[in-house]
C-alpha cells in the first residue's frame, strides 16, 4: 500500500479519557469500532481508501475484537454483505466512493433496504463532489430517496461525525433501514479531535459466533408478493420511526438567532463554510454564535416535518444550502411548508449556483443575495451587500494573472502504462487513428496531454463493453484499455464474457501493473502477494484462456517497439474476434519503495548495485521535444540552452528519474533523436567491472577521450 | 479571554509528490502540541498523481484552555481575500493561488520557491513554450502584502533534503506564523522518519530564508560559449574589426564553433557568406540586428547535425566527467553511459560521397524496406569497442565536404542566405523575420523532415510572394512570422496549413478589393 498506518493503529486502540487526534476518515473508523461492529467491507477509492487500508493494517486489533474484513472486489458484493445484517443482530459498515459506487452497489442496496435490517447496517460514502474529484457530479441523495436508506451529512467536524456514526447504528436499528453516512473529500481528509470511547465488541463476532441459523422467514426475502408488504413498511413504519428517532436524538442542531423573520436551512456538510461566510459578513462569530437562526441538517434525508415546521414558523424565508442538483432538500421543504400552510417563501438554488461546489465566495454571495431578497428587518442589506461585495471584488484584482498552464495528474515517473500509450501513439502513425474506449485508473492519464487518447469513459472496467457497438459499426477496430483492477472489478463480466458469448471482435489492452495503483496500490485478485504476504493466485492470463480467449500476447509494457508492432498486429489482423493484448509492468510506486529499501541494504553489505539514469546531450538536442511529446515524463523536462546560438530550451532528464528505460525505448522505436543516454552507475563495483572499466579507460585516454581520470 | 475573531489562515500550494501532506502534518502537530485549536484539510486524493494540490489549514493561537468550552468554527476551505500565508513549492503554483483569488494586498504573505516546474504544456511545445517567470514574480509583488520568494529546491538540494523541509523553514523565518521554532522541530523529530534530514532542510531553508533578499534571482544560467584558438585569433581579428561591433560575439562564438566543427577554411566561408549580409543591413539601417541574428541562425545552420558531429559530441573529453558529476558518483564507483543510436538511409546517405548517396536515395524510391531500413544501436562509450566506433566516426570529418548532406546543406544556406538579403531590400524587418524563420529547421530524422518541409511551404507560399510584390510588403512581414510561428504549434501541420490558407485568403481580399 501506498501509506503505512501504524501510528493511526495506535489511535484506534485509545481508550475512554483519551483523545483521538487525526484525519477524519479515520475518526470514522474509529467510530465504528467503538459502536461495535462484527464486519467491515468496502472498496477503495478516494477519498475513503484510508478506511479499507487501516482496518487491513490493524488486523491484530480487529482479531482482538472479533471484526471479519472484507477487501471486496466491487462495491455490489460490499453492499450485498451488508445482508448479513437482514437476519441476523450484527453491526456492519460498508465504504466505497460515491456516486460511481453507488451506482454499481444499487442493486444489492435496493434489496437490503426492501426487507430491511435487524442489526445496524451503515454505509460510508466517500462523497466526490467539487474540486479534486474525479469522477461524474452526481448527488447519492437519490439512492438515499428512492431506496428509503437513510442519509446523514454530519458537520465536518470530528464530535460530530463521531457522534454520527455511533447514531447511524441506532437509527438503523430504531427504523430496520440501512443507513448512510456520506463525507466529502475535504471531510474525509480533515483534521481535528475527538474524546474517545473504549472499543466495543459486537454481541456477536468471529470470536462469539452466532450458534443457531435464522429461521426461515419469507418476509425477510425481497420477492413478490412480500416485496409489496415491505414497500409499505418502508414508508408506513420504518420512515416515521426514523423521523422520530432522528427529533427524539436531536441529530439536527438549531442555532438560534436575534435576526429570527429570516433563517437558514443547511446541510451539516456545509455548516462550517455558512458561518464562515456569515462571520465575514459579521453576522456571526468564530464560535458558531449567529445572528441568523440556522436549522443544520446532520440528517439530508428523511427532513423531520415537525423540527421544521418549527424553524420555520413566523419566518418570512429560508435560505436552503444543498449543494449540487436537483434540489431535493429545497423541493422537501417547499413541500412540507405548504402542507403546513406557512406562508415563508425558500430561497435556494437562486441566491445560490445550481450546479458546482459551494466555495467560500459561492457561499458569501450566495448569503447576500438571500439578504438582499429576504429584506430582514433587523439589518442594514446595503451595508452587508457592500461587504460582501467588497470581499468577494479582490478576487478580480486576482483576475490580472491568466493563461496559467494547467498541472492536470499525470503518470508517475517510470510507470509501465505511458510507454503502452507512446506505443499506440506510434502504432497509429503506421495503420491510422481509431476509437479509443478509455476506462477508469491510472490509465485515464492518457486523455490529457501529451497523449490526448480516449474516446470514450463509460465507468470502471466498462471500456470493452462500451465499444461493443462501436466495433460493430466502425471501420477500423476500436482498442479498449482496461487496467487489472477494472478487469476484475467489472471488466471481466461487463466486458470480455459478454464480447465472446456475442463473438465480438475489437482489441482489449489490459493493463497488468498489480495493484489498484490509482486509490494507492491496494492488492487485488492477480496481485503478486496480498495482505498476508502469498499471492493471491488468481491470473489474467489463465482467466482468459479459461474463458476462450485465442488471440491473447503478453508484452512487457516497457517495450515500446513490441507493443507498437503487437497492436498494429491486432489492429490488422484478418482473423475475427476479441484480441487481448497484456501490458505487463509492475506499478512503480510500489517496486520503487521496495527496490529502494533493498538497495540500501545490499549498499550496507557492500554487495554490487546498479543506479540507472537517462540523460540528454544538451549540445546533441535541438530542442524539438518530440521525445516529451511521446512520453510527458515528470522527469523529462525542459531547461534553457546552454548554447550561446540557440533559444529554444533543451530536454533534460531530473534527479527523480528511475531509469525505467522508456527514454530509450521511445528514441529507439521513434527514431528519434540520438540526444538520450542511459548511465549506469556501478556501487561497490565487482572486480570484473573494475578490471573491464580499466581496460576501457586506458585505451579511451589513449586516443585523447577523457579529461579527468573519473572516479577512481 | 478574549479570543481573536479569526483564526490564522494558510494555503500549501504543492504539487503530488512533495510532502506537502508531510508539512501539513508538521505544522498541525506543532499547533496541537501547544494546545491550539487547529484543522487542516486537503483535495489530494491518492490520484493527484504530480498534478497541482492545495492543504489548508486553520490555527487559532490560543491554548483549548482559554477558550472556556467553547469551540470554534473552523472552516474546509480558504476564502477569498481571507488567506494569511501562501505557502508554495514552486512559483507558478504560487502564481495559482493569486489566480484564484488567495493573495490579497491587505493580508497575504506569500512565501514561494522560485524554481520552475514546467507543465506538461510547456515541456511540449515545439519551440519554446515556458512560462515567462518575470511575469509570474511581477504577480506576486502586485498582489501579496509581502513576499519570501528564493530557490527552495536549490537548498534542498544542497542539504539533502526534501523541499517541504525547506519550505518549513522559510515559513518559520517569515515570522507570520503563531508558532515557535522548537515545536516546529519537535514535530519533526516526532516523525521519526528522515527526521535528520528533514532538521537539516528545516535550517537550510531558515537560514537560506534570512539571506533570501541577497540571494542572487533566477538568473538564466551561463551560456557554455567555445574556447579560441590559435589558428582562428585572425578569422575573430577579422570579424571584430571588419563587421559592426553589435554582432561581433556572435561572429567570433561562430567562427570558432565552426573552426572546430570543420576547419579554418569552413569558419572563413562563414564570414564570407556574412559580408552581403553585413552590408544589406547597413542599407536597410537595420543596426546590425539583421548582421546578428542571421550570423547566429548561419553557424547553427553550417554545423548542421550529421552522425560525424553526434559522434564527436559523444566522445567530448569533458562529457564523460560532467555526467558522473551530474550522477554524484563516489570514489570507487565505475559508471558505463549507453547510447541509442538508430542509424537509418538518412544517416547513410549523410556520410556517403554525392553519387553513391544520389544512387542509394534513388533506390529507396520504390523501394518502402529500403527507406524504413534502420539499425538499431545500444552503444556502450565507456567500453573499449563503443568508444572505439565513435572515434571512427567522427574522424571521418575530414571526408565531410565531399558528403551528399554536406552539399545539400550550403546549397540550402545560399538559398536562404539570398532570400534574406533580397528581403533586406523591402525592409529590415521583412529580412529578419526570414532569417529567423532558419528556426524551424532542427533535430533529426522525422523532425528535421517537418522542418524542412515547413521551411519550404513558408518560402514558397510566403517569402517567395512577399518578394515577388503579390503580398504586399507591410502584411508580409506579418505573414511570415505568424506562419513560423503557426509552424511550432503542432507537428501534424494543422495550424500551418490553416495560417498559410489565412493569409492567401487575405491576399485574394486584397487583390480584389484593390
Amino acid at each position: 500500500m501506498e501509506r503505512s498506518f501504524k501510528q493511526e493503529v495506535q489511535a484506534l486502540r485509545l481508550g475512554a479519557g483519551e483523545t483521538f487526534h487525526g484525519e477524519g476518515i479515520l475518526a470514522v473508523t474509529k467510530a465504528l469500532l467503538q459502536s461495535g461492529v462484527s464486519y467491515v467491507g468496502g472498496y477503495q477509492g478516494a477519498p475513503v481508501s484510508h478506511l479499507i487500508d487501516v482496518m487491513v493494517e490493524a488486523e491484530d486489533l480487529l482479531a482482538e475484537l472479533g471484526v471479519h474484513v472484507e477487501t471486496c472486489t466491487n462495491e455490489a458484493s460490499a453492499a450485498a454483505m451488508l445482508g448479513a445484517s437482514i437476519n441476523y443482530p450484527l453491526r456492519g459498515a460498508v465504504t466505497w466512493k460515491s456516486i460511481v459506487g453507488t451506482n454499481v452497489a444499487a442493486d444489492a442496496l435496493s434489496n437490503l433496504a426492501s426487507p430491511g435490517v435487524m442489526g445496524g447496517a451503515l454505509i460510508i460514502l466517500g462523497e466526490d463532489y467539487g474540486e479534486g474529484a474525479s469522477v461524474v457530479q452526481e448527488r447519492s441523495h437519490a439512492f438515499a430517496m428512492k431506496s428509503s436508506i437513510w442519509l446523514l451529512d454530519p458537520k465536518p467536524d470530528l464530535p460530530t461525525i463521531v457522534r454520527c456514526v455511533e447514531k447511524g447504528f441506532e437509527l438503523s436499528e430504531a427504523s430496520h433501514s440501512p443507513v448512510m453516512l456520506e463525507l466529502r473529500i475535504r471531510a474525509c481528509h480533515v483534521t481535528g479531535q475527538f474524546a474517545a470511547k473504549t472499543n466495543r465488541r459486537g454481541h456477536y463476532s468471529t470470536i462469539e459466533r452466532i450458534a443457531e441459523p435464522a429461521r426461515f422467514d419469507y418476509a425477510k426475502l425481497s420477492h413478490p408478493p412480500v416485496v409489496f408488504t415491505q414497500e409499505r413498511l418502508k414508508v408506513e413504519e420504518r420512515l416515521p420511526a426514523a423521523q422520530a428517532f432522528i427529533v427524539a436524538n436531536q441529530l439536527n442542531e438549531v442555532i438560534r438567532g436575534e435576526m429570527d423573520d429570516i433563517g437558514i436551512i443547511v446541510l451539516g456538510g456545509l455548516a462550517n463554510s455558512v458561518l464562515r461566510a456569515l462571520a465575514r459578513l459579521h453576522l456571526a462569530d468564530l464560535f458558531g454564535r449567529s445572528r441568523i437562526p440556522i436549522y443544520v441538517l446532520n440528517v439530508a434525508y428523511p427532513l423531520a416535518p415537525e423540527e421544521l415546521r418549527a424553524f420555520c414558523a413566523g419566518k418570512r424565508a429560508v435560505l436552503v444550502v444543498e449543494e449540487g442538483y436537483p434540489d431535493y432538500v429545497e423541493q422537501a421543504v417547499t413541500v412540507e411548508l405548504r402542507r403546513a400552510d406557512l406562508n415563508t417563501r425558500v430561497f435556494g438554488k437562486g441566491p445560490l449556483p445550481k450546479t458546482g461546489e459551494y466555495t467560500s465566495d459561492v457561499v458569501l454571495q450566495g448569503v447576500a443575495a438571500f439578504l438582499r431578497e429576504a429584506r430582514p428587518e433587523t439589518v442594514a442589506v446595503e451595508l452587508i451587500e457592500a461587504q460582501a461585495r467588497a470581499l468577494l471584488a479582490r478576487k478580480e484584482a486576482a483576475a490580472t494573472v491568466t493563461d496559467l498552464p494547467a498541472r492536470p495528474p499525470a503518470f508517475c515517473t517510470g510507470c509501465p502504462e505511458r510507454p503502452v500509450f507512446a506505443a499506440i501513439k506510434l502504432a497509429e502513425r503506421e495503420v491510422g487513428r481509431t476509437h479509443i474506449s478509455a476506462d477508469i485508473g491510472c490509465h485515464s492519464f492518457a486523455t490529457m496531454p501529451p497523449f490526448n487518447l480516449g474516446n470514450s469513459i463509460l465507468g470502471y472496467g466498462m471500456s470493452l463493453a462500451s465499444a461493443a457497438a462501436v466495433a460493430a459499426n466502425l471501420d477500423t477496430r476500436p482498442i479498449s484499455i482496461m487496467g487489472d483492477g477494472g478487469f476484475w472489478h467489472n471488466g471481466l463480466l461487463s466486458g470480455v464474457a459478454s464480447n465472446l458469448f456475442n463473438k465480438g471482435d475489437g482489441v482489449l489492452l489490459i493493463m497488468q501493473n498489480g495493484y489498484t495503483s490509482a486509490t494507492g496500490q491496494q492488492f487485488m485478485p492477480s496481485s503478486p502477494a496480498s495482505r498476508d504476504g502469498s499471492a493471491p493466485g488468481m491470473s489474467i492470463e489463465k482467466t482468459l484462456r479459461a474463458l476462450g480467449v485465442k488471440w491473447l500476447r503478453t508484452v512487457r509494457s516497457y517495450s515500446v517497439a513490441q507493443m507498437a508492432a503487437t497492436l498494429k498486429e491486432a489492429m490488422l489482423s484478418a482473423e475475427r474476434g476479441l484480441k487481448v493484448i497484456i501490458a505487463d509492468g509492475e506499478c512503480q510506486l510500489v517496486r520503487q519503495r521496495r527496490v529502494r529499501v533493498e538497495d540500501a541494504v545490499k549498499l550496507e553489505r557492500g554487495e554490487r548495485v546498479v543506479r540507472t539514469w537517462f540523460g540528454v546531450d544538451d549540445d546533441i538536442c535541438t530542442g524539438d521535444h518530440s521525445c516529451i511529446r511521446l512520453s510527458g515524463c515528470p522527469s523529462l523536462t525542459v531547461k534553457p540552452n546552454p548554447d550561446p546560438l540557440r533559444t529554444d530550451p533543451v530536454a533534460t532528464v531530473i534527479e527523480s528519474c528511475v531509469g525505467c528505460g522508456l527514454c530509450g525505448e521511445v528514441a529507439h522505436a521513434a527514431v528519434l533523436c540520438p540526444s538520450f543516454y542511459r548511465a549506469e552507475l556501478v556501487r561497490n563495483p565487482t572486480r570484473w567491472d573494475r578490471m573491464r572499466d580499466g581496460l576501457a579507460r586506458g585505451v579511451i585516454r589513449l586516443f585523447g577521450g577523457r579529461d579527468r581520470a573519473g572516479a577512481t | 479571554m478574549n479570543a481573536p475573531s479569526r483564526p490564522i489562515t494558510l494555503l500549501i500550494a504543492a504539487l503530488g509528490g512533495e510532502g506537502g501532506g508531510v508539512l501539513t502534518h508538521w505544522i498541525v502537530s506543532a499547533a496541537s502540541s501547544l494546545g491550539f485549536p487547529v484543522q487542516s484539510t486537503s483535495i489530494p486524493g491518492v490520484a493527484q498523481r504530480t498534478g497541482a494540490t492545495t492543504y489548508y489549514i486553520e490555527i487559532l493561537p490560543v491554548p483549548w484552555a482559554e477558550l472556556d468550552g467553547r469551540q470554534p468554527v473552523l472552516a474546509l476551505t480558504p476564502g477569498v481575500g481571507d488567506v494569511d500565508i501562501v505557502l508554495a513549492s514552486e512559483l507558478l503554483e504560487a502564481a495559482r493561488a493569486i489566480a484564484n483569488g488567495f493573495v490579497t494586498a491587505d493580508r497575504t504573505m506569500v512565501i514561494a520557491s522560485s524554481h520552475r516546474h514546467y507543465a506538461i504544456a510547456e515541456k511540449m511545445a515545439m519551440g519554446d513554450g515556458r512560462h515567462d517567470s518575470t511575469r509570474l514574480r511581477e504577480a506576486i509583488a502586485q498582489n501579496a502584502q509581502g513576499s519570501l520568494i528564493f530557490d527552495m529546491e536549490a537548498v534542498a538540494r544542497e542539504a539533502g533534503a526534501m523541499i517541504s523541509a525547506v519550505m518549513l523553514g522559510a515559513l518559520v523565518a517569515s515570522r507570520h506564523l503563531p508558532l515557535p521554532q522548537d515545536a516546529l522541530v519537535a514535530a519533526i523529530r516526532a516523525e521519526g522518519k528522515a527526521a535528520a534530514a528533514n532538521i537539516r532542510g528545516f535550517e537550510a531553508g531558515l537560514s537560506a530564508a534570512a539571506r533570501a533578499s541577497a540571494l542572487p534571482g533566477a538568473a538564466e544560467p551561463e551560456k557554455r560559449t567555445q574556447g579560441g584558438a590559435r589558428r582562428t585569433r585572425s578569422l575573430e581579428r577579422e570579424a571584430t574589426r571588419s563587421f559592426p561591433p553589435e554582432a561581433a560575439d556572435m561572429l567570433v562564438e561562430g567562427v570558432r564553433r565552426l573552426h572546430r566543427y570543420q576547419n579554418r577554411a569552413y569558419a572563413k566561408l562563414y564570414l564570407e557568406r556574412l559580408k552581403p549580409i553585413a552590408a544589406a543591413d547597413h542599407a536597410a539601417r537595420a543596426e546590425g540586428r539583421l548582421l546578428r541574428e542571421t550570423a547566429r541562425h548561419l553557424a547553427v545552420r553550417m554545423s548542421y547535425e550529421d552522425v560525424i558531429r553526434v559522434a564527436a559530441a559523444k566522445i567530448a573529453p569533458e562529457r564523460i566527467g560532467r555526467i558522473e558529476r551530474d550522477m554524484g558518483a563516489k570514489a570507487g564507483e565505475r559508471l558505463r553511459i549507453v547510447e541509442f543510436l538508430k542509424p537509418g538511409l538518412d544517416e547513410m546517405s549523410q556520410i556517403l560521397p554525392v553519387p553513391l548517396a544520389r544512387r542509394l536515395l534513388a533506390a529507396a524510391e520504390n523501394r518502402a524496406w529500403l527507406r524504413d531500413l534502420h539499425f538499431t544501436m545500444e552503444l556502450e562509450t565507456t567500453s573499449m569497442s563503443g568508444y572505439l566506433r565513435l572515434w571512427g566516426l567522427a574522424k571521418l570529418r575530414a571526408l565531410r565536404p565531399w558528403t551528399h548532406r554536406y552539399h545539400e546543406e550550403q546549397r540550402a544556406i545560399e538559398t536562404w542566405l539570398a532570400l534574406i538579403a533580397e528581403a533586406a531590400g523591402h525592409s529590415a524587418a521583412l529580412a529578419l523575420e526570414v532569417a529567423e524563420c532558419a528556426r524551424l529547421l532542427k533535430g533529426y530524422g522525422d523532425t528535421l523532415k517537418r522542418g524542412r518541409s515547413n521551411f519550404a511551404l513558408i518560402e514558397a507560399r510566403v517569402i517567395r510572394p512577399v518578394l515577388a510584390g503579390q503580398i504586399p510588403a507591410a502584411a508580409g512581414i506579418d505573414a511570415v512570422a505568424s506562419a513560423r510561428t503557426a509552424a511550432l504549434v503542432d507537428p501534424d501541420g494543422a495550424g500551418l496549413s490553416a495560417c498559410l490558407a489565412e493569409i492567401e485568403r487575405r491576399t485574394e481580399f486584397r487583390l480584389a478589393a484593390e
